[in-house]
């Protein structure tokens, strides 16, 4: 028998910081230049970017000593 | 045909489109010989197909007058199809044709030519070209090109070139058993590449208007250790080799041209392919530098005409001529080619220049640049050094019997040690482009010698993350090309930098899957669904063409790069918003909690509410949203402006204070009374303002003196009290 189909609303192109805890979400909320192109917090963990902004947050957090992996 | 092959047929197609009707019937007729008056486009296929038809080409090219069908098979041993019109008129002179530039008209008439033409825009879009005379007329000295096509080329191999045998010939110098057979291993320019590339990745070079270098990035390149450094192996050097490995490194696409800078760019895909065909490479990419030659080193914005991209050539062509165990005396090579070269025979290049030079800038090349490059072995004689072709030259020239198959390398698997301080030893017989590329990726370069060095850097390995190596592919390589266990030091130091990225993921373009419940993302996922589950119900995949479509049905769509959809209805009472949860998106919500209040009970048809209340607009202003941030914002999500009730809640105290006044309300029995009442100036001064079409309101103070006129128009107002 077929399987039905799974209800989904699609969100297409959005831009998302994850890392590796919570606490690592906090500190870059603290940082200010990051936190005014972060403009939700979707779990525990994962940061909504304003979008365009991304490469802004990249830059940033290359500032900060972090290494982002981009996954593309 | 191979995609290099395709990609040519489908640029003799854009060319042939290019052409005059009565130019493409003229060269179509030549190459293709139609019998009908066949259409432009039918004229252009049929023309393209000789191409893949090797028994007419070969008639054609046997067609040929001498000179061109030499020019076409020294275009095919160069390996390089595209070239200047100057250096096609250098080589067909060069060989003793009278009038070097009829037989590249010849060979365009043919259609075994194609003229470079440039990219046009605008009006010009639709410009045919009528001649070849006229291109080569209004075409800019000195960088007018053609190209001919690699199929043309490869059957043109093989046949006389009109050069004489190779000067300064003789058999193995005397004692040869004792004397050593140099030849390079290739592998100079791809390092030295690598290491330009790995600084360039770092900090740019900036050039000026003219395409030059600025002084600072000059000395850098010029004064680098590893890139100004003289091979040790070798008969000679080159001159400026710093600035070689910037022109070729622009040139085989290494770095990029990008706003005034050169910025780091990929390898080359032939770097993956083996030795061979990354000099191959590097050897085709020679014709095309104008910018250094090996008289005077880095040269850029000289004279017009570059002699040197023929006379490399020439020079050799000339050691193809060699018997099988022949050797050559570099210095009458290049004195031939020197010698029969139009450039330096005509009397104005010479008045001011010395017979020497020329010389020994061929002869330089021929020892320095096509020995590093593994085109030319050396021996030591008496006299000083030999040269011929050695295996990989006669290659890259398309000489021999060897076909397609390039000469075989003798292969070091185990080439690497690395150490506990971090330097990794990489013993350059085991090399190759591929291993460079990816020793490159995530060790810096230190020294280049017969032992290279490198050092493991958290900088490069952050390099090698970015470019998609993780920590497993990175030890792959040090296990894999290791000559000993790589030492735990190591292997814990590219371990924490590689954690460290792990950190934090940046998802740049993601798609994002709002599922209605954990079990269908449950679902999703054991259906094959390549994400990441972020919450119970979100799940983020990195690429969307990775999404199995079938298994889903889509309850809505929302673009990120598109700007945000209305999708909230204000209620009546202006404060309080529906969300229509099928169009919101993840943004909505941030949105809204900055000036308004959750509805803990949704609304009766299921829908999200929010209100907005004196308080959350408060917090809202506090936080420096603006009546044009709301505006904005209503326009976008709501599609209408703000409604008077959130106007008030927050801008309501910025208006002029409010009175409250005791004012009668005088009550009239018809519409036109209450008119007339307004219009004659008597009672109009005393009326305040009109309630509505029978309801006047009159000041206190002004009810006396109203009632007063009215009396001496006969009308008796009388007081009621207000109902209770």
């Amino acid at each position: 028998m077929e399987k039905s189909r799974i209800p989904v609303k699609f969100h297409r192109r959005v831009c998302l910081v994850q890392t590796e805890d919570g606490v690592l979400a906090e500190e870059l909320l603290a940082n200010r230049k990051i936190a005014t192109d972060i403009v939700g917090r979707l779990a525990d963990r994962v940061l909504l970017v304003r979008p365009g902004r991304v490469d802004t947050v990249v830059q940033e957090l290359q500032k900060m000593g972090h290494t982002p992996q981009v996954v593309t | 045909m191979s995609p290099e092959a395709d990609h040519w047929t489908e640029r003799v197609r854009q060319t042939l489109r290019r052409y005059e009707p009565g130019l493409l019937r003229q060269v179509a007729g030549n190459l293709c010989r139609p019998r009908n008056q066949w259409p432009v486009d039918e004229l252009i296929e049929r023309s393209i197909g000789i191409l893949t038809n090797p028994a007419v080409l070969d008639r054609r090219l046997k067609e040929l007058e001498p000179a061109s069908r030499r020019l076409l098979a020294m275009i095919a041993h160069s390996r390089q199809n595209v070239w200047r019109i100057g250096s096609l008129v250098e080589l067909t002179m060069a060989t003793g044709a009278g009038d070097g530039l009829a037989a590249v008209m010849s060979l365009l008439d043919a259609g075994l030519l194609y003229p470079g033409l440039p990219d046009l825009d605008g009006a010009r879009k639709t410009a045919r070209l009528k001649s070849f005379e006229q291109w080569l007329t209004v075409g800019e000295t000195g960088s007018t090109w053609a190209f001919a096509h690699p199929v043309v080329c490869a059957r043109a191999l093989g046949g006389d070139l009109g050069l004489p045998d190779c000067p300064g010939a003789s058999g193995p110098p005397s004692g040869v058993k004792g004397q050593a057979i140099h030849e390079a291993d290739g592998l100079e320019w791809p390092l030295r590449l690598s290491a330009l590339w790995q600084q360039v990745s770092t900090t740019s070079l900036r050039q000026t208007q003219q395409g030059d270098f600025f002084k600072r990035d000059l000395e850098r390149l010029r004064g680098d250790p590893l890139l100004a450094a003289v091979p040790g192996d070798g008969p000679s050097a080159v001159p400026d080799p710093g600035m070689l490995a910037a022109a070729l490194a622009v040139r085989i696409g290494l770095l990029k041209q990008l706003d005034g800078e050169l910025k780091a760019g990929g390898f080359p895909e032939a770097w993956y392919k083996g030795l061979p065909a990354a000099l191959l490479g590097l050897w085709s990419a020679l014709p095309h530098l104008d910018t250094w030659n090996t008289d005077a080193g880095h040269q850029p914005g000289g004279a017009p005409g570059n002699p040197f991209p023929s006379a490399y050539l020439l020079c050799l062509l000339l050691l193809g001529k060699l018997l099988e165990q022949g050797w050559a005396d570099p210095e009458q090579v290049a004195a031939w080619v020197r010698s029969n070269h139009p450039y330096w025979k005509s009397a104005a290049t010479c008045e001011n220049s010395d017979v020497d030079p020329p010389s020994a800038a061929l002869a330089r090349f021929l020892t320095g640049l096509a020995y590093s490059l593994r085109m030319v072995q050396a021996i030591k004689s008496e006299t000083g050094w030999l040269i011929r072709l050695s295996p990989h030259g006669r290659w890259l020239l398309g000489m021999g019997d060897m076909g397609d198959a390039p000469p075989a390398t003798p292969q070091f698997a185990q080439t690497l040690l690395v150490q506990p301080n971090l330097e990794i030893l990489a013993y350059r017989q085991g090399l190759t482009p591929d291993l460079i590329v990816k020793l490159s990726q995530f060790a810096a370069w230190k020294t280049l010698g017969a032992a290279c060095t490198l050092q493991l850097q958290p900088e490069s390995v952050y390099r090698a993350l970015e470019a998609g190596e993780s920590f497993e592919t990175i030890v792959q390589v040090l296990e894999g090309r290791g000559m000993k266990a790589t030492p735990t030091a190591v292997l814990e130091a590219l371990r924490t930098w590689s954690n460290k990225r792990d950190r934090i993921q940046v998802y740049p373009s993601a798609s994002l899957m709002e599922f209605a419940s954990a079990g269908d993302l449950q679902e999703a996922l054991s259906r094959g669904l390549p994400a990441v589950r972020l919450t119970d119900r979100l799940a983020v995949v990195a690429n969307e063409e990775d999404i199995d479509f079938r298994h889903f049905r889509m309850a809505g769509t929302r673009d990120y790069c598109l700007p945000p959809e209305p999708c909230v209805t204000v209620e009546a009472d202006g404060v309080t918003l529906n969300i229509d949860q099928l169009r919101s998106d993840l943004l909505l919500e941030t949105e809204l909690q900055r000036f308004a209040e959750s509805v803990p009970h949704s609304g009766s048809n299921g829908k999200l509410q929010y209100r907005l209340t004196p308080s959350s607009l408060a917090a809202a202003r506090q936080a420096g949203t603006s009546l044009e941030n709301l505006a904005i914002w209503y326009m976008q999500r709501c599609g209408q402006e703000v409604p008077p009730a959130v106007y008030l809640l927050l801008a309501g105290a910025d208006a002029p204070s409010p009175r409250l006044e005791r004012h009668m309300v005088l009550s009239v029995a018809t519409p036109v009374l209450a008119d007339g009442l307004l219009q004659w100036p008597e009672t109009r001064r005393l009326i305040h303002a009109r309630l509505g079409p029978t309801a006047l309101s009159v000041a206190e103070d002004n009810v006396e003196p109203l009632r007063e006129r009215l009396r001496g128009l006969g009308i008796e107002a009388a007081t009621t009290s207000p109902q209770r």
